[in-house]
């Protein structure tokens, strides 16, 4: 980090936004591709009807709920990293803190997809906004789910506009470092940004204040799509742990994913003088600490369920162990408890094959508890004669690699037309060093 | 500052330089009207004898406006329906807590947009004037006012405080 200098910092970033070749391109045709099977998928789904979906009573929830929580949780730790680690002052978010919010943008936008696709009828999605109906009926705001609403769109904005405003001065270095329709693209998106003083000043202000803001917002956004669940009386869901337990793993999720996505960054865009292994030990460091919280977690509901001596939950969880979703329940497990543990080896954290595979394992691990806690509780309730399972169908299955493929399409355009690392943050951070 | 002044940007390689020459241009007498930089720097915005940003009011204001709409909304349309469903109060004070959160967040957040918009100065489309391209990358432009007369002293001045060769003047 000591070799580096405002204008080398300066250069690496910039180079990474000169003509792609084209592997590139081909990657990019090909993830575009996914993006038009799943959206095809989805019209499939519009016209025949969400029969086409493999819910079905007792299941009425299955991927696509599955996936937005999902979703939800990767965008959390974008935020952890930007807004909670900056107010710690963590250096080592520096390099990394650019491209976790645009992880969070992309991942909120998505998320908010599924439950459009989960309503079958989308045409009818503006019931949850609040809009009088021809009865005046207006929506319920004592329900959870318009809590969801309300909160999954407050992060959208919040998060967005977080991210563009950290963009700023990025934004200017390129519109002062560039020529014709790129120039006039950036002059307008850098808003005639030009660091006075005056302007750093109420900057720096409004920053950490989208920080303190962006921090009790995060937390409440998962908890409150843990409450779509805790708030019902379903066995498995009813539980006051729901909230934390949420939050806990969705910055576990999020933080697996980072290391995803900068591994390969890192490598494709030559950042490993900016992303540099003790970054990438770090991450796996927290990751070693939030997979010890989601494991108590999983302790802690299996402890409530014995203590309680209620017979309908004990029986929920001896099944989530043994019955027919033990196979996801163990992967879940194994998953986000145990592999992520592995970290504690320093040769294995400090060595970015290890770094990358295990990260793809707690990504998988993270899906599967969310199938787990979804699927696996109404699929196994109150009534032996209302059990059922729940198995998704190939629309499902296309929708779901369709929003994967989105992802990486938005986020491969945003590495090679926007600074995917913060050129700002990272020449404070070698100032305050120096 | 007088409407003939022409202003003198010197360019500095590091922030300690850039405090030192800022020090030295006003004991000089001349004034230095502003100061760009790469990176944020309180102890630029000292010695140019910047006020306290006044941004966090406007997030106050937004997140009070937030909330009490929030609360406000989730009253109104309670109030619309007003049929008791499974024993729950049509009023229901802690769900509508959640939602006077998300508004007082959200409210506060536009508030610090605006903010930003107002007393940052942004969208700013003269920007260009004064501004040396070179400021947002790596380098310090201190601009300083002089009447023409004093011009050859200030960049004198300018040169002995460590200015880098390249000097840009406006009028």
């Amino acid at each position: 980090m000591s070799q580096l200098t405002f204008e080398t910092i300066n250069t690496t970033v910039l180079d990474t936004l000169s003509r792609p070749g084209k592997a590139y391109w081909c990657i990019i045709a090909l993830l575009f591709c996914g993006v038009i099977m799943g959206a095809s998928c989805w019209a499939y789904q519009i016209f025949v009807g969400v029969g086409v979906a493999g819910m079905n009573t007792p299941v009425h929830w299955g991927t696509y709920l599955i996936n937005f929580v999902f979703w939800v949780g990767i965008a959390h730790s974008g935020t952890l990293i930007s807004a909670i680690l900056f107010l710690f002052r963590a250096g080592w978010r520096n390099p990394i803190a650019r491209a976790a919010e645009t992880m969070t943008v992309f991942a909120v936008c998505i998320a908010g997809l599924f439950p459009f696709i989960h309503l079958g009828r989308v045409w009818l999605v503006f019931y949850m906004l609040p809009l009088p109906n021809q009865r005046t009926l207006w929506p319920n705001f004592q329900s959870p789910l318009i809590f969801d609403v309300i909160a999954i769109s407050t992060y959208l904005t919040v998060s967005s506009l977080f991210w563009y405003t950290g963009l700023l001065p990025d934004l200017a270095i390129i519109r002062d470092r560039s020529q014709g329709v790129r120039k006039k693209i950036f002059k307008v998106l850098s808003l005639g940004w030009s660091g006075r003083t005056g302007q750093w000043m109420n900057y720096s202000r409004a920053y950490l204040l989208f920080a303190g803001l962006a921090t009790p917002l995060v937390i409440s956004v998962h908890s409150v799509v843990s409450w779509d669940f805790a708030l019902s009386v379903i066995p498995g869901w009813h539980t006051t742990i729901f909230a934390p337990y949420f939050v806990a793993g969705a910055i576990h999720s999020g933080l697996a994913m980072v290391l995803t996505l900068s591994i390969p960054l890192r490598k494709m865009l030559k950042y490993e003088a900016l992303i540099t292994m003790d970054v990438l030990e770090s991450i796996a460091k927290t990751i070693v600490f939030t997979g010890i919280i989601v494991g108590f977690s999983y302790a802690t509901e299996l402890f409530i369920a014995w203590y309680s001596h209620n017979s309908i939950e004990m029986e929920t969880f001896w099944w989530r162990a043994f019955g027919h979703y033990a196979p996801e329940y163990w992967i879940m497990v194994i998953c986000n408890t145990v592999i992520p543990l592995l970290y504690l080896s320093k040769k294995i954290r400090t060595h970015v094959i290890p770094l990358f595979i295990i990260s793809i394992f707690v990504n998988i691990g993270m899906w599967y508890e969310r199938f787990v806690i979804i699927a696996g509780s109404v699929a196994h309730d109150f009534l032996p004669n209302a059990w059922g399972h729940y198995r998704p169908t190939w629309v499902e299955g296309g929708i779901m690699v369709g929003a994967f493929c989105l992802f990486f399409f938005l986020f491969l355009l945003f590495v090679k037309h926007l600074p995917s690392v913060s050129m700002t943050e990272m020449k404070e951070m070698i100032h305050k060093t120096e | 500052m007088n409407t003939d002044a022409i202003i003198v940007t010197g360019l500095y390689n590091t922030q300690e330089e850039t405090l030192a020459a800022v020090e030295k241009i006003q004991e000089k007498g001349f004034e230095v009207t502003e100061v760009h930089s790469p990176i944020p720097s309180n102890a630029l915005a000292r010695a140019l004898g910047r006020k306290k940003s006044r941004i966090g009011w406007f997030t106050l204001t937004g997140g009070l406006i937030g909330f009490f709409s929030g609360f406000a909304l989730a009253v109104f349309t309670s109030t619309r329906w007003n049929l008791i469903v499974s024993g729950k109060p049509i009023l229901s004070w802690i769900p509508f807590f959640v939602i006077a959160f998300e508004f007082t967040i959200l409210f506060a957040v536009l508030g610090n947009v605006l903010g930003i918009v107002t007393q940052v100065g942004l969208p700013d489309p003269n920007y260009e004037k004064n501004y040396d391209p070179e400021c947002s990358g790596s380098l310090y432009g201190i601009e300083v006012a002089s009447t023409p007369e004093d011009a050859d002293s200030l960049r004198d001045l300018l040169h002995r405080t460590g200015s880098l060769k390249k000097q840009r003047e406006t009028k």
